[in-house]
C-alpha cells in the first residue's frame, strides 16, 4: 500500500527496517553518490539528494514534475549558493537508508527534527516551523474557538500530533475525538457535518484550504515540531553551512516566504478552477488509470475465461480427484474476499517465496483466479443445462466425447453461458477498483492520488464515476453485439 | 419382405445373458437375442420393463453390467473394441429427435460424414440432400430445426442417423412424442426403411404398425425376454399370461 504518512514523522520501528532493507539493496546495486567531502567550496559542485515521493505540500508531482515547498526551497538555496543538485524521489523511509548508506548526500523530505535523529544526522537550522491548527467548514458560523465544540465530535489523522493534540483538550472542553487515516477523508466529513472541525498538521492544513478544499481556521497554529534539511554525522559540512547561509539569505530577501504563501496562502486569494478545469486537468491521469483498469481487467479476464473453462470440465468429469481439485479450486476462492487475495499475492507471497512479485503480476493473479472460479461454475452450468440428449445423439453418430462436446455441447452451452460471462466481466471490470488497496494504478486510485492532492474529493469521485459508468456500457453494448453476431 | 432370408442370412446383432443394473435396479435380467441381417424386429412391453435399456445396450450409450452384446462382429462389451468405430454402423432414433438446434437441418446431416473425414463437405452436402430427399425434406435443408414440425424433425433425425451409411437402425419410440397427425408421415418413412432391407430394432407403442412391419416381436416384461414370436403369432395367439395381460390392455 501507499505509505500514508504520519505527518510528524516519528522514526517508527518497522520503518526504520523496510528502509534499512532498502537501503541495503540500494548499496549492492545503486550508483555511488558524488561525495563531495570536507569542507571545501560548494561552488560547482552536484550534490545528490534524497526526497520522498509524495507528501504534500512539501513534495509532490505536478505534471510529472517534482515540486513543493522543500524542493522550491532547495533549488533556491542551490542557485544562490551555486551548487547543483541531483533529487532522488525516493520515499522518506528509502531516503534516510539511502543517506546512511551514503548513496545520498544529503535528505530533505518534511522531516521533524528530533533528538533521536540528530544523534545520526546532522541537521540544518529548521526551514519550516510545523504545528497542529483546527478547521472548520467554510460556512461554519457557530465554531469559533474550542469552546464551541462542547458535546460535538471533532476528527484527527490516526496516529498524529493532531490527534495527540485534540485528545490532550478533549476533556476540557467536552468534545469527543474521531480518528480517521486520511486527510482528505477527514475534511470530507468535516464538510459533510459528521464532524464539526478537524484537527491536522498544519501545512497540510493550509495547503488543503489554499487547494479549495472548502474549510478555513479559526484558531491559531499550536505550534510543533521543526523540519530540517539532514545530512550524515560529520560529513558534508560544507553542503550544510551552505544550507543555512542560503536559508538565510532567502529569509532575509523574503523569497523564503513567497515560496511559503505559494503553497499556503489564505484561501480567498486563490480561487479554486471550476468543475470543467478539475476535469481537464485529470482527465491525462484519469485516462491512464482507466487504460490499467481496462488492461488488468482484459488479461485477468482471459486467463480466468481459460481456468474457468478447464475447472468447468474439471467440475463435470466423472473422475473424482479432478471433480475434487475444481471444487477446491472454486470453493476457496469463491470464498474468500478478493481483498485477502491481493494482499496475499503482493505482500505475502514474495516474504514466502523471495519472489519479486510486481504489482500487475499481484493484480492479474488476484482478478483472474477469483474471476476462474466464477467462470467454472457458470460453465459448469452452461454445460449441464444442455440436454444430455444432445451429447447422446452425437455419440451414437460414431463422434468421439471430445468432438461431441466441442462441436454440439459447447457451441449451446455458451450461448447460454454468454449472459453470465459479460456479467462477470463487468464485475471484474469493477472488482480491478480494489487493487488499488496494493497500489496498482487504476482508475480508482488515480482519482484517490488527484484528491489527496487538491481535496476535491467529491468532484472528482463524481468524474471517476461517470468513467467507469460510460466504460461499463460500452462493453457492455460491445460485448451484447458480439453475442447477437456470433451466437445466433 | 418378411420371412424370405431368415435361415440363411448372416446374425448382425447377437445378445447373450445381458444384465444391466442401475444400482440396485436389475433393470435387465438375462436377455438373449438374435438379430439377422434384413431383420425387422419390434420391442413391445409395459413402461419400465427395460425397452429402452436394452436398446442403449446395443450401442453402448449405457455400461453393461454383464454378458456380451456382439454387433456386426464387434464385442462392444471389449474394451480394446473402438465404441466409436461400432457406432458408425448403428444408426439410432430418439423420442425426442435430439436435433442439434445450432445447426441448419443439412449441417445436423453433414456432421458425422464430416467429422469422421468419411467425405467432405461438398460430398456430404450433396449425401445430405439425397438422404433429406429421401424423407421428403429437401427444401429444409438450410432451415432450423426449431422451424419444423415434430413430424418433420424426426425424418430429419432418421436422414442424420443414415449418414453414416449404418448397416443397423434402432428406433426409440420414434413417434411417442408426436402428435397423432403427424405419427403417419414418420411411419411411412420407417416403412419404406424397412422395406429396403435394412435391419432394424425398433420399440414402439404402436403395436398396429409392429404387427404390419416386423418380422418378429419381442415381448419384455420385468427385464426379460418374456416371449417372441413372428406378428401374427405374439398377436394373435399370444402363449403367456403376461403377453396375454398386455395385449388386452393395449389392443
Ligand atoms: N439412467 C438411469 N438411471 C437409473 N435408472 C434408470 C436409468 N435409465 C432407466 N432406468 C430405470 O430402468 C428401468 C427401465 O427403464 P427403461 O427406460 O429401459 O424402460 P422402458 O421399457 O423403455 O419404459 P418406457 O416404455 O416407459 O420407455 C426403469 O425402472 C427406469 O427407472
Ligand atoms: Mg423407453
Amino acid at each position: 500500500m501507499k505509505n500514508n504518512h504520519t505527518p510528524t514523522r516519528t522514526g517508527r520501528l518497522t520503518r526504520w527496517i523496510a528502509g534499512a532493507a532498502i537501503g541495503l539493496m540500494a548499496l549492492v546495486v545503486g550508483a555511488p553518490a558524488s561525495m563531495a567531502q570536507g569542507a571545501e567550496s560548494v561552488e560547482g559542485q552536484t550534490y545528490v539528494i534524497g526526497t520522498d515521493t509524495t507528501f504534500a505540500p512539501f513534495e509532490f508531482r505536478q505534471n510529472g514534475e517534482l515540486t513543493g515547498i522543500d524542493m522550491d526551497i532547495l533549488h533556491a538555496i542551490a542557485e544562490d549558493e551555486g551548487f547543483k543538485v541531483e533529487v532522488r524521489s525516493l520515499g522518506f523511509s528509502a531516503a534516510l537508508a539511502a543517506l546512511s548508506a551514503n548513496q545520498v548526500d544529503g535528505v530533505i523530505a518534511g522531516m521533524s527534527i528530533t533528538d533521536e535523529r540528530k544523534q545520526i544526522y546532522d541537521f540544518s537550522e529548521p526551514y519550516f516551523e510545523s504545528g497542529v491548527q483546527m478547521a472548520v467548514a467554510k460556512d461554519d458560523e457557530d465554531i469559533k474557538g474550542y469552546e464551541d465544540l462542547k458535546g460535538k465530535t471533532v476528527v484527527a489523522k490516526t496516529g498524529s500530533e493532531g490527534e495527540t493534540y485534540a485528545k490532550s483538550i478533549a476533556k476540557q472542553y467536552d468534545f469527543t475525538v474521531k480518528s480517521l487515516d486520511q486527510s482528505a477523508t477527514m475534511y470530507e466529513s468535516v464538510k459533510a457535518g459528521s464532524a464539526v472541525a478537524v484537527f491536522d498538521d498544519y501545512p497540510v492544513l493550509a495547503y488543503g484550504i489554499a487547494q479549495g478544499n472548502g474549510l478555513k481556521t479559526v484558531t491559531d497554529k499550536v505550534p510543533g515540531g521543526s523540519y530540517g534539511f539532514a545530512v550524515n554525522k560529520g560529513q558534508n559540512t560544507a553542503l550544510l553551512a551552505a544550507f543555512n547561509d542560503g536559508l538565510a539569505e532567502l529569509k532575509a530577501n523574503g523569497e523564503y516566504q513567497q515560496i511559503l504563501d505559494k503553497y499556503l496562502a489564505d484561501p480567498t486569494v486563490n480561487t479554486p478552477g471550476n468543475f470543467f478545469d478539475l476535469a481537464v486537468k485529470s482527465f491525462p491521469a484519469l485516462m491512464t488509470g482507466l487504460g490499467n483498469t481496462l488492461g488488468v481487467t482484459a488479461i485477468s479476464f482471459a486467463i480466468a475465461m481459460a481456468l474457468g473453462l478447464l475447472f468447468g470440465f474439471f467440475k463435470i468429469s466423472g473422475n473424482i480427484v479432478l471433480r475434487g481439485i475444481a471444487t477446491t479450486f472454486v470453493n476457496i476462492f469463491r470464498g474468500t474476499p478478493l481483498l485477502l487475495w491481493a494482499f496475499m499475492f503482493y505482500f505475502g507471497l514474495p516474504q514466502l517465496t523471495g519472489w519479486d512479485i510486481s504489482v500487475w503480476t499481484a493484480g492479474i493473479l488476484t482478478l483472474s483466479l477469483n474471476a476462474g472460479a466464477y467462470v467454472a461454475e457458470i460453465v459448469r452450468g452452461g454445460i449441464q443445462s444442455v440436454d444430455p440428449g444432445q451429447l447422446e445423439a452425437a455419440r451414437s453418430l460414431g463422434l468421439g466425447y471430445g468432438k461431441s462436446m466441442q462441436k454440439v455441447v459447447i457451441p449451446q452451452a455458451f450461448k447460454m453461458m454468454t449472459p453470465s460471462l459479460i456479467n462477470q466481466l463487468i464485475i471484474s471490470l469493477k472488482d480491478s477498483s480494489l487493487l488499488l488497496a496494493i497500489g496498482f494504478a487504476e482508475l480508482l486510485y488515480q482519482g484517490q492520488q488527484i484528491y489527496a492532492a487538491n481535496f476535491r474529493v467529491t468532484e472528482t469521485l463524481l468524474i471517476v464515476g461517470v468513467i467507469y459508468f460510460i466504460a461499463i456500457m460500452a462493453l457492455t453494448k460491445l460485448a451484447n453485439y458480439a453475442d447477437k453476431r456470433f451466437n445466433k | 419382405m418378411s420371412t424370405a432370408s431368415e435361415m440363411n442370412s448372416q446374425v448382425k446383432i447377437q445378445v447373450t445373458d445381458l444384465h444391466k443394473s442401475f444400482g440396485s435396479n436389475n433393470v435387465l435380467q438375462g436377455i438373449d437375442l438374435e438379430i439377422r441381417e434384413g431383420e425387422v424386429l419390434c420391442v413391445i412391453g409395459p413402461s419400465g420393463s427395460g425397452k429402452s435399456t436394452l436398446l442403449r445396450c446395443l450401442n453402448k450409450l449405457e455400461d453393461i453390467t454383464s454378458g456380451t452384446v456382439v454387433v456386426d462382429g464387434f464385442d462392444v462389451t471389449d474394451p480394446k473394441v473402438d465404441i466409436n468405430e461400432v457406432r458408425r454402423h448403428v444408426g439410432m432414433v430418439f423420442q425426442h429427435f435430439n436435433l442439434f438446434p445450432h445447426m441448419s437441418v443439412a449441417e445436423n446431416i453433414m456432421l458425422a460424414p464430416v467429422e469422421l473425414k468419411k467425405m467432405n463437405r461438398t460430398e456430404a452436402r450433396a449425401k445430405a440432400l439425397e438422404l433429406l430427399e429421401r424423407v421428403g425434406l429437401k427444401e429444409k435443408a438450410d432451415a432450423r430445426p426449431a422451424s419444423l414440425s415434430g413430424g418433420q424433425k424426426q425424418r430429419v433425425a432418421i436422414a442424420r442417423a443414415l449418414a453414416m451409411s449404418p448397416g443397423i437402425m434402432l428406433f426409440d419410440e420414434a413417434t411417442s412424442a408426436l402428435d397423432p397427425e403427424m405419427v403417419g408421415e414418420v411411419l411411412q418413412v420407417i416403412k419404406e426403411l424397412a422395406d429396403s432391407g435394412m435391419t432394424m430394432v425398433l420399440v414402439t407403442h404402436e403395436m398396429g404398425f409392429a404387427r404390419e412391419v416386423a418380422d418378429r416381436v419381442v415381448f419384455m416384461a420385468d427385464g426379460v425376454v418374456c416371449e417372441q414370436g413372428k406378428p401374427e403369432d405374439l398377436f394373435g395367439n399370444p402363449q403367456q399370461a403376461r403377453t396375454q395381460d398386455f395385449l388386452s390392455k393395449v389392443l
